[in-house]
């Protein structure tokens, strides 16, 4: 893409791409160390996401600012509009994913001293892998440019909907095995559930970043597969 | 996505709706130079139409062809056809007075007859029409009002219209545009000596213009464009470049040339 003849109108735009990649990096890394944090009852890592989540609150509103300044200033127009507006909006679904990061960060202490066997942890593991890659993959594919991926990252979705609804039932199982388990569980099932509306604001910024780029919006229509509430009501 | 057909190019989407002016095949030339390189392209009755582009484009010329004002200087021609409700008013045999009264225009810089207000409506409408004072009364007041000035002037009918702000003496010449009762009015950049309170006005009557008019502005404005038109066609070097609804040029635009120019990329 061409320069604007007003070299500060890139220098502005740029900015908010930073923060916006700084976002995204941040999301990973919380989401990363949250779901450590959990499988391996490490309190002084989960401290880290807590404290990291004040820094992602910040990139957040520094990048409104900078977002709302630049429509008053320059009154952008067409992919730069979209790039703006677009902008602000996937910086509230990546805060919202550290904010959810944090609360599964917060539950590491209670799944831990309530002693979760080992097992009870696996398949939310697997799950967690699944959405940490998305949420890595999502602003990574954006800052290059690439649609196809996104319109095929946010399908991608449906196989953490999916898991989501395996970890459901086998933490139910657990929990009817042996009543012991119910709190350990109950916070894990916060934990599963909290995974999956993260996988869900990846799906946001995937359909977010496909407008940016393309000027159309992806179809309204995506595979569903949560099936919790036919089994039980869902959290 | 629906491939693009390259003769899709100059088209709106606007072709449910009944084309008041249509421009079939037009090029334009000042002495040798072509100014206008076949253009195409409908406008649709009762609607804004803004034409944008950097200066030199066409967008004054081609507003200029529509009521043929170009005559009014030598070496100045066009060819290809311009249809008024069909009819083409290129031909040799339009009358020239009939057509500016069907097609009114309102320029850049207000201008004011030296004579009252009242006569600066009255003048136009007394060339066309033998109506009594009375009535003439009625089409001033009409006008006025039609033009959201006659709050403003009504108690000062009688003073020179150059004694008036320059928001009011654009609003007078509308005024004076609509009294004739055209059936398109075309503006040439009609805000741009206007301060932003004076613009808005002049936006709220187009706004509200447009139920019974069809409208063409040329605008160097691009938010006055995106807020006032419904369709936009975005011109460079002479050639429509892309003609479609104005959401569509302002947020999608499908050429890159659109994209540049509405983003301040042009080189």
């Amino acid at each position: 893409m061409a320069e604007h003849t007003v070299a500060s109108f890139d220098e502005d735009l740029r900015q908010i791409s930073r923060l916006i990649n700084d976002m995204g990096d941040l999301a990973g890394s919380m989401v990363g160390a949250a779901t450590r944090a959990l499988l391996e009852t490490d309190n002084a890592l989960a401290q880290r996401v807590v404290s990291d989540d004040a820094i992602m609150d910040a990139r957040q509103r520094e990048l409104d600012d900078r977002a709302i300044t630049l429509i008053a200033k320059r009154q952008p127009m067409a992919d730069d509009l979209r790039n703006v507006v677009g902008s602000i909006r996937m910086a509230g679904d990546l805060e919202r994913i550290g904010d959810l990061a944090k609360n599964i960060a917060k539950r590491v202490g209670a799944v831990g001293i309530s002693a979760a066997p080992r097992d009870l942890t696996h398949s939310i593991e697997s799950m967690a892998q699944l959405v940490l890659i998305q949420v890595q993959a999502v602003i990574q594919e954006y800052t290059v440019g690439d649609a196809t991926a996104l319109a095929k990252l946010r399908n991608d979705d449906e196989r953490i909907d999916v898991k989501y609804t395996s970890v459901f039932r086998e933490l139910l199982t657990y929990m009817m095995e042996d009543p012991r388990n119910i709190t350990a569980c109950t916070h894990l099932l916060f934990c599963a559930k909290n995974l999956e509306r993260i996988g869900d604001h990846v799906t946001n910024i995937a359909e977010n970043a496909y407008y940016v780029l393309t000027g159309t919006q992806l179809p309204a229509n995506r595979p569903k597969q949560d099936e919790t509430a036919m089994s039980a009501p869902a959290a | 996505m629906k491939p693009m057909l390259s003769t899709d190019l100059n088209v709106a989407d606007t072709t449910v709706e009944k084309a008041k002016i249509e421009v079939k095949g037009l090029n334009f030339y000042y002495g040798q130079s072509k100014a206008l390189k076949d253009i195409n392209l409908s406008l649709p009755e009762r609607s804004v139409t803004a034409f944008i582009g950097p200066s030199g484009c066409g967008k004054s010329t081609l507003l200029r062809v529509l009521n043929r004002i170009y005559e009014l200087y030598p070496k100045q021609r066009a060819d290809g056809q311009v249809l008024l409700d069909g009819k083409n008013i290129l031909d040799r045999s339009q009358d020239l007075n009939l057509l500016r009264t069907k097609i009114g225009m309102v320029f850049q810089k207000p201008t004011p007859f030296p004579m009252s207000i009242y006569e600066n409506i009255a003048f136009g409408v007394r060339l066309y029409e033998r109506i009594s004072k009375a009535e003439m009364d009625n089409r001033v007041e009409s006008a006025l009002k039609r033009a959201a000035l006659w709050n403003e002037v009504k108690d000062k009918l009688n003073a020179s219209g150059l004694s008036l702000s320059g928001g009011q003496q654009q609003r007078l010449c509308i005024a004076r545009t609509v009294a004739v009762k055209p059936e398109v009015i075309l503006l040439d950049e009609p805000a741009s000596a206007l301060d932003p309170l004076s613009t808005a006005k002049i936006e709220e009557l187009i706004d509200e213009l447009q139920a019974d008019y069809t409208i063409v502005i040329v605008t160097h404005n691009m938010q006055q464009a995106a807020r006032v038109s419904r369709q936009t066609a975005f011109m460079y070097l002479g050639e429509l470049v892309e003609f479609d609804r104005t959401e569509k040029i302002f947020t999608s635009p499908r050429e890159k040339r659109t994209q540049d120019y509405i983003t301040g990329r042009f080189g």
